[in-house]
């Protein structure tokens, strides 16, 4: 009944979503709402920490000329592509704070992923582009270039590495860095996006 | 009034979750991650145990390395007593105990080149301390936890070596290249090196003991300006380390070195030894 109702107002495909969770939310549903929101608080916590903690490992296949996933950027892209630039670009600053300590604090991470964050929450993504992955995957690919070029600025400016040693350093680790980082994408994505969107209709429904 | 407190009401939470988060961020950038650390160690120790590779004990085993061990100690034993003879007393001999470790994390991001250690503080590594692989020098202590310990690789863009070629003695500085090669710039126009040649720390450099082994000359360009640059191949397996020995930091012994060749002009080579911390 109450379906019938939605799809008069809403879009079908918001229906189709609704459907699938329902076996799940009747018990988030009646949580009290500030239950939820820490309850989505420790999610988006926990998930940070585990991209963090991935950034040091290399597991079998998650590597190419010795380099990882950005598991940082792409969280970073994962919330800031259907939020406010405002909060995209504190969250990238966040991030990037502890991205720094988790190798060195000069230069600093905050720049280029708060820009990362700021970029991509102005693309706008959901009014023109409605598919999913693909479009994720090409965004992250393209916030990889910007967020490495802005290092190399970065690095260039500190001045204490070889200004040539830095840019060969970039044209041989960018394409690949990104290429990686774009097809790991959906894996950060799909289920912080899944449980943002769930929130985001049981806050407002 | 009403509506800047319904605002602030509205919002208050918001910018202090933000604030707290942002702290947070802040102090774990400004203790280099210590928490973070930590927890990776934690979280990956019961890996460690399951992965075992081979012991550094059992790469002992080797007869040829047998062999070689012997006739090294057996050279040293020669080279003390001609030492000995000539009252020559060594600059920082490394120490006969190093702490064996083992790498369990690469760099968190490709622009730097650095690796985590399981071993940290507890154990008794210090910030600067020398990390030493098969084959010769790896890199610095940058940075210690509890139980970890973060190493800079002399392949990182920052690092700068000052070495000499065993050969001749021609010296220069390493830079590293962030590949498993680093080049070396020459203080002469014209060193007197060849292709083949090995490399090793230099006497003058501040931050390492001399004589540890880094690499051998793999090309030559005595063209270049302002100086010659050459391409060292890096003896330790630097994209695959798995087990890696400390070594305390050398200590300053300048006073306490009379008879040494007169204070050659102290080319700036401890200044170009790199600075390790920012």
């Amino acid at each position: 009944m109450k379906n019938s109702g939605l799809a008069g107002k809403h879009h079908r495909k918001f229906l189709i979503r609704v459907r699938k969770s329902q076996s799940f939310i009747p018990s988030l549903k009646f949580w009290h709402p500030w239950l939820r929101q820490v309850l989505d608080w420790m999610i988006t916590f926990w998930s940070v920490l585990l991209c963090l903690l991935m950034l040091p490992t290399r597991f079998p296949g998650m590597e190419l000329l010795g380099i990882g996933p950005n598991w940082v950027l792409i969280w970073v892209v994962s919330w800031s592509v259907k939020r406010s630039p405002l909060s995209g670009a504190l969250a990238g600053i966040i991030l990037g704070l502890l991205q720094d300590a988790m190798t060195s604090l000069n230069p600093s991470h905050a720049l280029s992923l708060g820009i990362v964050g700021l970029v991509t929450s102005l693309i706008q993504k959901q009014r023109f582009i409605q598919e999913d992955f693909i479009s994720i995957a090409l965004i992250v690919f393209g916030m990889n270039v910007l967020a490495d070029s802005i290092l190399a600025l970065q690095f260039c400016w500190a001045g204490d590495r070889q200004v040539t040693a830095i840019w060969i350093f970039y044209q041989r680790v960018t394409l690949a860095s990104a290429i990686l980082s774009s097809l790991w994408a959906p894996v950060v994505y799909y289920p912080l996006n899944n449980w943002w969107q769930r929130m985001k209709l049981l806050a407002h429904p | 009034m009403f509506t800047a407190r319904r605002w602030w009401e509205h919002k208050g939470l918001q910018i202090g979750l933000l604030a707290l988060v942002l702290g947070g961020a802040w102090t774990l950038r400004q203790t280099q991650g210590t928490l973070l650390l930590e927890l990776y160690q934690s979280i990956t120790r019961p890996w460690q145990m399951l992965q075992q590779g081979i012991s550094p004990e059992e790469r002992f085993q080797d007869a040829r390395l047998l062999e070689m061990k012997t006739r090294i100690v057996d050279l040293e034993h020669q080279n003390q007593s001609l030492q000995n003879l000539l009252g020559y007393i060594e600059r920082d001999p490394l120490s006969i105990h190093p702490i064996v470790a083992r790498v369990v994390g690469r760099s968190a991001d490709h622009w730097w080149q650095q690796v985590v250690l399981n071993r940290g503080a507890n154990e008794g590594i210090y910030e600067g301390d020398i990390v030493k692989s098969d084959g010769g020098l790896v890199g610095l202590i940058e940075s210690v936890t509890p139980s970890t310990s973060r190493v800079l690789l002399i392949s990182d863009l920052k690092s700068q070596v000052g070495v000499t070629v065993s050969r001749t003695g021609a010296k220069g500085v390493l830079r590293g290249d962030a590949s498993s090669e680093a080049s070396l710039e020459f203080y002469e126009k014209v060193p007197n090196v060849k292709i083949g040649d090995l490399v090793s720390t230099s006497t003058y450099s501040q931050k390492f003991p001399p004589g540890i082994a880094v690499g051998r000359i793999k090309s030559l360009d005595l063209k270049k300006l302002p100086a010659s640059v050459a391409k060292v191949e890096l003896f330790p397996p630097i994209k695959y380390l798995d087990w890696v020995t400390v070594y305390p930091k050398p200590k300053n012994q300048e006073q306490e070195q009379p008879n040494l060749v007169k204070k050659q002009p102290k080319i700036s080579d401890s200044m170009l030894d790199k600075p390790t911390k920012q």
